[in-house]
């Protein structure tokens, strides 16, 4: 069985790269590439596409996030609380894409050495839960303090400054100072993913247990309706769109503020307009009071920096908050009842609970749904903080030291610095330094590193155009890692499934694609592949979405929606949580919908049994 | 309803006074002594607010009087008396006789007029002049004490005026003596004499699309999951299995189809005015791998199995049929239920045990999951 499957995957070491990708190997780390000192054991791995953190060809200096996930996820797993047959996740580079693999269990002795370990360590965190988020929450918001009072000089000056030389010399100058920040500024991105992982895997490992119990009193209970039980209402993710919806009550309640806000034209003008009157300024003062930490939320997933954040692009929120005063001033509800998403979600719990037959198994259920009840809310509250507040915090203090590389005729753009990886920008900032130091007229390798930044801008795009393989390797016989099984939805039928999509048959040639049945219903209508974040504002009223994956910045563009696919995510993913609060059909997780369907193809999306079907191909 | 009232001959029941026929609404689960279980079921449904086509029960008292009246109680039980349970030709020859007796004997004056009036009631009630009834027998607890025997007796379909359902009657009467229900008390030394059999009369639902439904899945006692099956026509083709139906797994929680098989349905089962009779015809080709109801109409059906499992306690087998001459929702009709078999009998037994949080996770942490 396994040896059929092995031969349907390329082995990782003789997968071809496409050649208008050549030179892809020196933009990241040499740890990332399949290598022959480690090539037996990588060609035994089963190693997948992750279209979750990594959907798109991996900017250098982006995958930091990556490396700080790998190191962190995997040693709670393995080191920390060690959950007894799990071991890390593992990553790798091919091209520009990333793929990762679930490393098989330990031998069993270390198992039994875990699992003592396990018992002691992790009842500790489900007794003090909210004792230990709010320790949490007052490290965190200090770590992104910390980060963004991070000082990058605006210029190298001519001499420095009298006051660090009189009347005794500091002994510490900016040729130091910007690669000790520089340092300082990567520590804290990875001190924030140490933390990032404190309680996840536990929660996951709870969600799955539920999830476990849910299947053994209804065999036959989907995913959706587990995740229905244990979502919670009034979690982070959800208060950037909340603090939306108070803005545009507000405006509607006040004298002249809504006629600006519905008015064309971007923030800016908006915003000159609103200064104008008593009112106008009442209400920017409650914009600026919103917006940090709540508007600190990436337009896309939090892992890339060209996605932006609404903090550096306020026409996103003016445009969301352009139609919400709209739809409030013909009358209609624009925020979904907290109390009653809340008062659902217990009555479903309530419901399947009166259906289990004897009083063990209710109690027991009990038990179970109260345990991860207790901590689930660290799955959807972390994700703000890390991925949104402290990213966007992240991407603005590398665009200062990117300013600072331009000015020194290092790179051509701000954003260039994103196409070195963290290990080489140092390089970068010391030949500046170098060059400060060593006098007037000093000449730097900037057409070097220019010329270096183009190209792998080429490498990237030319990867945009490249399908790789959705796995290589050997599938495993058994999976015991919490993430690989809940994130990335990896089962039986999913491996066996996924020969069968890209690689093998022409996208032109499929005309049905399945996925997880996320959000019940059934809808035609046009397609609108939004393969990058920023193509949101191509989206049309009445169109079906079909993209990588979402999150809770999207959450606007499902009222304008009829339906969603997504490539990753299972029935707990963003997109499908928002499409059951908001009734519309959804498909996630089928891996290969963005590069199957087409924008303006007709497809009809059955919520109800996970599959799509192009109904007509657009011309 | 029904005007015969006779005293009871104490042999059988206690000096009560009975009725030849009896309106499905007046009955309930206790009347199964009196009209079998599967009216005493429709008179519960009805009591329950279930929607269910209008009839009327014909007794047992009805029958014990039949038989008394005609004079072929005696004879009866004289052809069956020391009849062997391995003497196979005996009882096929006996269950022979006695059949064709209860078939052919004139109907006593009195439950035909019972059952005159009780089907002019019926069909003023309709509004037609001959209304369509389906006749079903309908067993008494004591003489077939599991469903599995529920097939056994006779079910007559698209019935119309006062002689045919006379003659269904006494068919049904006479399917009480089959050779297997005939041996079956042998073997269980049930006296033939003690056995009772009661008739439903009921309208016929002019079905579009008809099948069973069971409120636990039969296939992994999921109770969490309504599972219907349906096709074209009348539901016998369903309940017979002389078609693949169209199969729904709805969810009773979140009302969400876990699964649709749309099956291609060659025939349907219909009533043919020329021939006077239900026939099985071909379905049309573009209908056949079309799905047989809305999904509204599911929903409904699994909204009324909801009720009918809530009103019993226990898990349900359900027959159920969408007429053609209503709209929705006055189209879905119950026209049966019994507890479900396999699932409601077995032990309650917790799946999970006397289990912690704790323990639970911990479990959870130690599981692995097989991929290959």
């Amino acid at each position: 069985m396994a040896e059929e499957k092995a031969a349907r995957f390329p082995d990782p070491h003789e997968f071809q790269v496409p050649s208008e990708l050549e030179g892809w190997e020196e933009m990241y780390p040499s740890h990332y590439l399949f290598s022959k000192e480690r090539g037996e054991w990588e060609s035994q791995q089963f190693w997948y596409l992750d279209k979750i953190h990594a959907p798109e060809p991996m900017p250098p200096l982006d995958l930091i996030f990556q490396e700080a996930w790998q190191i962190s996820l995997s040693q709670y797993t393995t080191r920390v609380f060690c959950i007894p047959p799990a071991q890390g996740i593992a990553q790798r580079m091919v091209g520009p894409y990333m793929y990762i693999c679930a490393i098989a269990p330990p031998p069993e002795e270390v198992i039994g050495e875990k699992a003592q370990r396990f018992e002691k360590r992790v009842f500790y965190v489900f007794e003090h839960y909210d004792e230990l988020w709010d320790k949490w929450l007052t490290k965190f918001k200090a770590l992104g303090k910390e980060m963004e009072a991070i000082e990058v000089p605006q210029e190298l000056p001519k001499f420095v400054p009298e006051d660090q030389v009189l009347p005794a010399p500091t002994g510490c100058y900016v040729s130091y100072d910007i690669l000790e920040n520089f340092n300082n500024l990567v520590n804290q991105m990875f001190k924030g993913w140490q933390y990032h992982f404190e309680m996840l895997n536990l929660t996951y490992l709870a969600y799955l247990m539920f999830g476990d119990v849910c299947r053994k009193l209804f065999p036959g209970i989907s995913e959706s309706a587990i995740g229905k039980m244990v979502a919670g209402a009034y979690v982070s993710m959800f208060r950037p769109e909340e603090e939306l919806c108070q803005l545009s009550r507000l405006a509607v309640s006040m004298n002249g503020v809504a006629n600006i806000l519905k008015g064309e034209g971007g923030a800016d003008q908006k915003i000159a307009a609103l200064e104008k009157s008593e009112d106008g300024r009442k209400w920017l003062e409650a914009f600026d009071k919103a917006k940090d930490p709540w508007f600190y939320v990436s337009c896309g997933s939090g892992w890339f920096h060209y996605e932006g954040s609404w903090i550096n692009n306020l026409d996103i929120p003016y445009s969301y908050i352009k139609s919400y005063v709209e739809r409030l001033e013909n009358g209609e509800t624009i925020e979904r009842s907290l109390d009653e998403v809340n008062k659902e979600r217990d009555e479903t719990v309530a419901k399947y609970r009166e259906l289990i037959q004897s009083d063990e198994d209710r109690d027991a259920f009990n038990n179970a749904y109260n345990t991860v009840r207790t901590i689930y809310r660290y799955a959807e509250d972390h994700l703000f903080w890390v991925e949104h507040w402290f990213h966007t915090i992240w991407f603005a203090k590398v665009r200062e030291f990117g300013r600072l590389l331009v000015d020194n005729n290092i790179i051509n753009e701000v954003d260039d610095i994103f196409m070195f990886n963290r290990y080489e920008i140092p390089e970068l900032l010391t030949e500046m330094a170098t060059g400060w130091a060593l006098g007037v007229d000093i000449p730097v390798r900037g057409d070097y590193y220019k010329a270096k930044a183009e190209k792998r801008k080429k490498i990237l795009k030319a990867a945009n155009e490249w399908n790789p393989s959705p796995a290589l390797g050997v599938p495993p016989e058994e999976v015991a890692e919490p993430f690989t099984v809940m994130l990335w939805g990896v089962t039986t039928d999913k491996v066996r499934e996924w020969p069968q999509g890209v690689g093998e048959v022409r996208p032109e040639d499929v005309s049905e694609i399945k996925g997880f049945a996320s959000s019940a219903g059934i809808v035609e209508g046009p397609a609108r592949v939004l393969k990058l974040v920023k193509e949101i504002v191509d989206l049309k009223e009445g169109e079906v979405m079909v993209c990588p994956t979402t999150n809770p910045s999207w959450a606007p563009v499902f009222t304008k929606i009829k339906a969603a696919i997504t490539d990753i995510g299972g029935l707990t993913s963003h997109a499908a949580i928002v499409c059951r609060e908001y009734g519309l059909p959804a498909v996630t997780g089928t891996g290969v919908a963005t590069s199957i369907i087409k924008n303006g193809d007709i497809i009809k999306v059955d919520g109800d049994t996970g599959v799509v079907t192009i109904v007509k191909r657009a011309n | 309803m029904g005007k015969a009232t006779k005293p009871i001959p104490n042999s059988l029941r206690m000096e009560k006074e009975m009725d030849y026929i009896l309106d499905f609404e007046e009955l309930n689960k206790n009347s199964l002594q009196v009209v079998g279980g599967k009216n005493a079921s429709l008179g519960e449904m009805i009591s329950a607010g279930i929607r269910v086509p209008p009839g009327f029960a014909v007794t047992t008292d009805s029958y014990f009087h039949f038989i008394t009246d005609t004079g072929i109680k005696d004879t009866i039980f004289t052809i069956l008396s020391g009849l062997s349970v391995d003497d196979v030709e005996s009882i096929n020859s006996a269950s022979a006789e006695v059949q064709d007796l209860i078939n052919n004997v004139s109907m006593s004056s009195d439950v035909c007029a019972a059952i005159e009036e009780g089907y002019a009631w019926l069909c003023k009630k309709c509004d037609l002049k001959k209304v369509p009834v389906a006749v079903r027998s309908s067993a008494t607890a004591e003489d077939l004490p599991t469903a599995s025997f529920a097939g056994q007796q006779d079910t007559y379909l698209w019935i119309e005026g006062t002689d045919q359902v006379m003659r269904s009657v006494q068919q049904c009467w006479a399917s009480l003596f089959t050779p297997r229900a005939i041996s079956y008390r042998i073997k269980n030394d049930f006296p033939h004499e003690k056995v009772l059999i009661s008739v439903g009369v009921q309208k016929m639902v002019n079905s579009r699309t008809a099948g069973v439904m069971f409120t636990v899945n039969p296939t992994d006692g999921d109770p969490s999951k309504v599972v219907i099956e349906g096709s074209w026509g009348l539901g016998e083709t369903v309940v017979s299995g002389s078609v693949n139906p169209d199969k729904f797994v709805v969810d009773k929680v979140v009302i969400e189809i876990s699964e649709k098989t749309i099956s291609t349905k060659h025939i349907q089962c219909v009533y043919d005015p020329d021939k006077g009779k239900v026939v099985n015809v071909d379905v049309e080709p573009d209908m056949q791998s079309q799905c047989c109801m809305e999904d509204y109409e599911m929903k409904e059906l699994v909204k009324i199995a909801k009720e009918i499992e809530k009103h019993y306690g226990c898990a349900m087998d359900i027959e159920w049929a969408i007429d053609k001459d209503f709209s929705f929702p006055e189209s879905v009709f119950i026209v049966q239920a019994r507890p479900e078999t396999v699932w409601s009998q077995r032990k309650k037994e917790s799946v999970i045990g006397k289990k912690s949080g704790y323990q639970l996770l911990m479990e959870r942490a130690m599981k692995r999951i097989k991929i290959s």
